[in-house]
């Protein structure tokens, strides 16, 4: 589904270059669940802005669904964002100005057309993340937990290829960090939906199939969930520590 | 509900949503047009345009701070814009991450500020007249009403209007498209968290800009001048840019004033860190801003202090007049007789008493003029033994209308001047005083000074010996000879009374006599002889139209303008009315402008550095922290500005009115006082609106303090 090649970035201040990303390389299957953690600075949200075409890569290759990024122009990268991938940020980026029903249809409404599907669609989705009660309420009246669920079932209104979240639950307390990771959870079996996420959380990641762990632009290391959630978290910790030593 | 969201129903409701944000926009844009409508208006009107003689140095102030003032709005049209789509920004962004092409976004966008910008400017276009009006008629109301204030408006005012109104759009959809353009959504998305960075500030500006200042102005002020008595040519516009320096230096002391303050640092090195470090990233756009508000403040003063400067010295010079009426007229125009003074005098219940008539001759002094070459840069000077035209009178008379007991050598003259010694008329390098009539000639020296208030004007007076009187009154024309007349009134002055006299005695007057003070029989009996044609005939500045007795021009012109003083202190606001109402404007414009500069960029840092203060909260900070760095950063944008450009001003002024004759004068004192009263006033209106900025920015960025901790 998204596989990224010999991967680099880098930033120029001033005089000075920093490479971001270092030659990163990694595939997410179809129907996978994978986070990306790592230290600051260690380029977890640089990739996930290279990934979601946000900013220009220097070398390498990403393409998702068997579409090369790298080919294509702004209009089409528009296009390919709108059409194939779902988003969640950390800080939601609904607009005040619409309701939560609209916010989801956003995506909908941006290609031009909202059709009688998309509608039963978001009903669908407000119903799966128990927010239908909130659907008319505008972002500045629920809570943190409930925009957030709201920005998960926006994501998937197109029926995208692939989810991006961006430290979905660092603005969150525990209780609603939880309910939107378990709507991930119910996204991917429900759906069968591919979510590629970057986190500081470990709590947040146990919950994934798979865990990147980023160093200094590299991949350090790869973990797999093999058990139980709260055995891998101990697993994520153990290795989390390893590599910061 | 859902069923027909469109994308443009979907812009058209986050619009909406939007409205609230988009009020400082509205505003400003409202307020540039309303402010330029106006301001063109009054100055192309009809009335302002015949009162402002063209080419006249108020004419020019005029139009200089016009350009000034339509900087000032461009410049916060552009902070309000900018505000704006910072906060627009985040709305675009979204709208790009979720998949909005740039060419999808860019019709909803034009639309949304084309329709703000227009409607708004619309609205302060045709705001801009109702706003002339109210001034003009409280104006009228609460200070002078004259015929002269007719208002009336020239449809050109309204190109200039369209036309900055099509500039805030184009400006505002090129914004809009800045902002659409960038590559980075990233960037787009957290554009409030963006500063603009700068390079850090060496601790040699301030001193730089000292030295910058000083050698702008020393270098602005005396080259000309030196160029002008030395090479004795008019100085090349270019030596204007001499100035230049002054205004870079200026510019250095500002950027040091708001990135690194002034003085107390090293016992509170700690103190208002936060709003100085703010300052080192928005530190040149923020002086920028403050050097138009400087320049405004300064143009707003030069424009009122026209007001105390004008009317001071004149109020107490008519206060001073030794005479109630003082008039004088050619001996060949028949005007009211004594008889008929008094019989007019009676019927308005008034008796006349010290009635004096004295008589005076009108004679060619020799003196040197400065005669332009061919190049019409250089001159050189050079002795005309029958040059200007002066008023002459006998040593008897001046003892007589004086009291005093002078004797005057034969073969000398002396000049007669006011209290002040400032007349421009005095001439001290005759050798010559000659006859009109018939060539009579004597060799003559200057001895010295008199002085006369009433008999100060721009032909001026002098005194001979009454032998060289004599010699030289034989044989003159009537049109040559004059009489003055001098009286008082028994008891209080009737305003009527004078009116009457006055509108009497110009009927009274031929045609030839409607001449300005400034026009010389002399140049034209030269210009004959030489046979050239007379500059004069065809200046119209020299003519003098009765039909006008009441108007600013005539007052101040006419050669034969009679001193009642009555008349003179009741009328002198009214000629004077366009002028002081025009000024007045223009003060009321230029400080509108600088205070909503100044909220405006206040609003500009403390709004984009909201996130500091909201880290700063949560390190703990407490209200009264908070507010005091707030506080630091408004006081640095309307301190600043307002102090320099209030001591720079009134310094100007006390030079301009030192240099007009080399002293200060009693009453350039007095005005010089009433301009510190108007910069006191003026420095606690700008303390007021720092006063509502700081509380407006307090409640957007949640800072409440305590009834007692509120300064």
């Amino acid at each position: 589904m998204l596989y990224v090649k010999n991967l680099y970035k880098s930033y120029q201040t001033g005089k000075n270059k920093y490479q971001v990303l270092n030659g990163v390389d990694f595939c997410v299957e179809k129907g996978e669940f994978v986070a990306v953690m790592g230290p600051s600075g260690s380029g977890k949200t640089t990739l996930l802005n290279c990934i979601s075409c946000y900013i220009p890569f220097d070398k390498g290759e990403i393409t998702i669904g068997g579409t090369n990024l790298a080919g294509l122009d702004d209009a089409g990268l528009a296009h390919f964002r709108n059409t194939q991938l779902g988003f969640v940020f950390q800080d939601f980026m609904l607009l005040d100005g619409l309701t939560i029903r609209e916010n989801i249809l956003v995506p909908r409404i941006v290609q031009g057309e909202v059709s009688g599907e998309a509608e039963e669609l978001a009903d669908r989705l407000t119903a799966l993340f128990g927010i239908q009660h909130i659907a008319a309420k505008y972002p500045a009246e629920i809570s943190g937990g409930e925009k957030q669920r709201a920005a998960v079932a926006r994501s998937l209104i197109n029926n995208p290829l692939i989810i991006l979240a961006d430290e979905p639950t660092g603005n969150l307390d525990s209780k609603s960090s939880r309910a939107v990771i378990e709507s991930f959870g119910e996204v991917k079996k429900r759906m069968d939906a591919t979510i590629f996420m970057v986190t500081h959380d470990s709590f947040a990641a146990s919950f994934c199939d798979r865990v990147i762990l980023l160093k200094d632009g590299s991949i350090y290391r790869q973990l797999e969930r093999q058990g139980e959630r709260g055995q891998f978290q101990d697993q994520l910790l153990i290795a989390i520590k390893e590599m910061t030593e | 509900m859902s069923q027909t969201l469109t994308m443009k129903k979907m812009e058209q409701r986050l619009q909406r949503a939007d409205r609230k944000h988009a009020h400082l926009y509205l505003f400003c844009n409202f307020t540039a047009l309303m402010i330029i409508s106006a301001y063109s208006g009054m100055m192309l009107s009809p009335t302002v345009q015949t009162t402002f003689p063209p080419g006249g140095d108020s004419r020019k102030q005029m139009n200089a701070i016009f350009i000034l003032t339509l900087i000032g709005c461009v410049v916060f049209t552009i902070y309000a814009a900018g505000l704006f789509f910072r906060h627009k920004s985040r709305q675009l962004g979204i709208l790009m991450a979720l998949g909005a092409s740039r060419k999808r976004l860019m019709p909803g966008l034009f639309r949304e500020v084309l329709f703000l910008s227009g409607f708004s400017c619309t609205a302060g276009i045709l705001a801009g007249f109702p706003f002339i009006w109210i001034i003009w008629s409280l104006f009228r109301l609460l200070l002078i009403d004259s015929s002269d204030m007719r208002l009336s408006f020239d449809p050109v005012c309204l190109l200039i209007s369209f036309a900055f109104l099509l500039a805030v759009a184009a400006f505002s959809c090129i914004l809009a498209w800045h902002y659409l353009r960038r590559t980075n959504i990233m960037e787009v998305i957290r554009e409030e968290h963006i500063n603009e960075p700068v390079k850090e500030l060496g601790k040699w500006c301030a001193p730089a800009g000292c030295i910058l200042l000083a050698a702008g102005v020393l270098l602005g002020y005396c080259t000309p001048i030196f160029y002008l008595y030395k090479v004795q040519a008019l100085p090349p516009v270019w030596m204007n840019l001499l100035y230049a320096p002054a205004f870079a230096g200026l510019y250095m002391i500002m950027l040091h004033a708001v990135v690194h303050g002034f003085g107390r640092r090293k016992h509170a090195p700690y103190k208002n860190i936060i709003a100085r470090s703010m300052m080192k990233f928005q530190g040149k756009q923020t002086v920028n801003n403050m050097i138009v508000v400087t320049l405004l403040i300064a143009s707003a003063c030069f424009g009122i202090f026209y007001v105390p400067i004008l009317s001071i010295g004149t109020i107490m010079e008519y206060h001073a007049q030794p005479y109630d009426y003082f008039y004088h007229y050619r001996a060949d125009q028949t005007l009211p007789d004594r008889a008929a003074i008094e019989t007019l005098a009676e019927e308005y219940g008034l008796s006349l008493k010290d009635w004096g008539e004295f008589d005076y001759i009108t004679l060619a002094f020799g003196a040197f003029s400065s005669i332009m070459e061919e190049d019409g840069k250089h001159w050189h000077d050079e002795y005309i033994p029958i040059c200007i035209e002066k008023r002459v009178i006998s040593e008897d008379t001046w003892n007589t209308l004086t009291g005093e007991n002078i004797d005057v050598l034969p073969g000398t003259y002396l000049c007669i001047t006011n209290q002040e010694e400032t007349a421009l008329s005095i001439i001290s390098s005759a050798k010559h005083i000659t006859n009109m009539v018939t060539r009579t000639q004597i060799s003559t020296q200057y001895a010295g000074l008199l002085h006369y208030d009433l008999m100060t004007d721009m032909r001026g007076y002098c005194v001979l010996d009454n032998t060289d009187y004599a010699l030289l009154s034989e044989g003159l024309t009537d049109d040559w000879k004059g009489r003055i007349v001098s009286f008082n009134v028994d008891g209080k002055d009737s305003y009527p009374f004078a009116d009457a006299l006055f509108h009497r005695m110009v009927s009274c007057f031929d045609e030839n006599c409607f001449t300005a003070v400034y026009h010389d029989r002399i140049i034209t009996i030269r210009a004959e002889e030489q046979g050239i044609a007379d500059w004069q005939a065809s200046d119209p500045m020299m003519r003098i139209d009765p039909a006008e007795a009441d108007s600013l021009t005539f007052r101040q012109n006419w050669e034969y303008i009679p001193r009642f003083r009555i008349l003179s202190m009741n009328d002198f606001l009214l000629s004077t009315s366009v002028f002081l109402m025009m000024f007045l404007f223009i003060f009321i414009v230029c400080i509108l402008t600088v205070l909503i500069i100044c909220y405006t960029r206040c609003q500009t840092i403390a709004l984009n550095n909201r996130y500091i203060f909201d880290d700063l909260k949560k390190l703990g900070a407490s209200p009264n922290f908070l507010d005091r760095e707030v506080r630091s950063q408004c006081g640095s944008v309307f301190r600043v500005p307002a102090v320099v450009a209030l001591i720079a001003v009134y310094l100007f002024f006390i030079l301009l009115l030192y240099g007009n004759d080399g002293q200060l004068v009693y009453s350039e004192i007095v005005s010089l006082g009433a301009c510190l009263g108007i910069e006191a006033a003026l420095s606690m209106l700008i303390y007021g609106v720092y006063r509502v900025t700081v509380a407006g920015i307090r409640q957007k960025l949640g800072i409440f303090l305590q009834v007692t901790e509120i300064e």
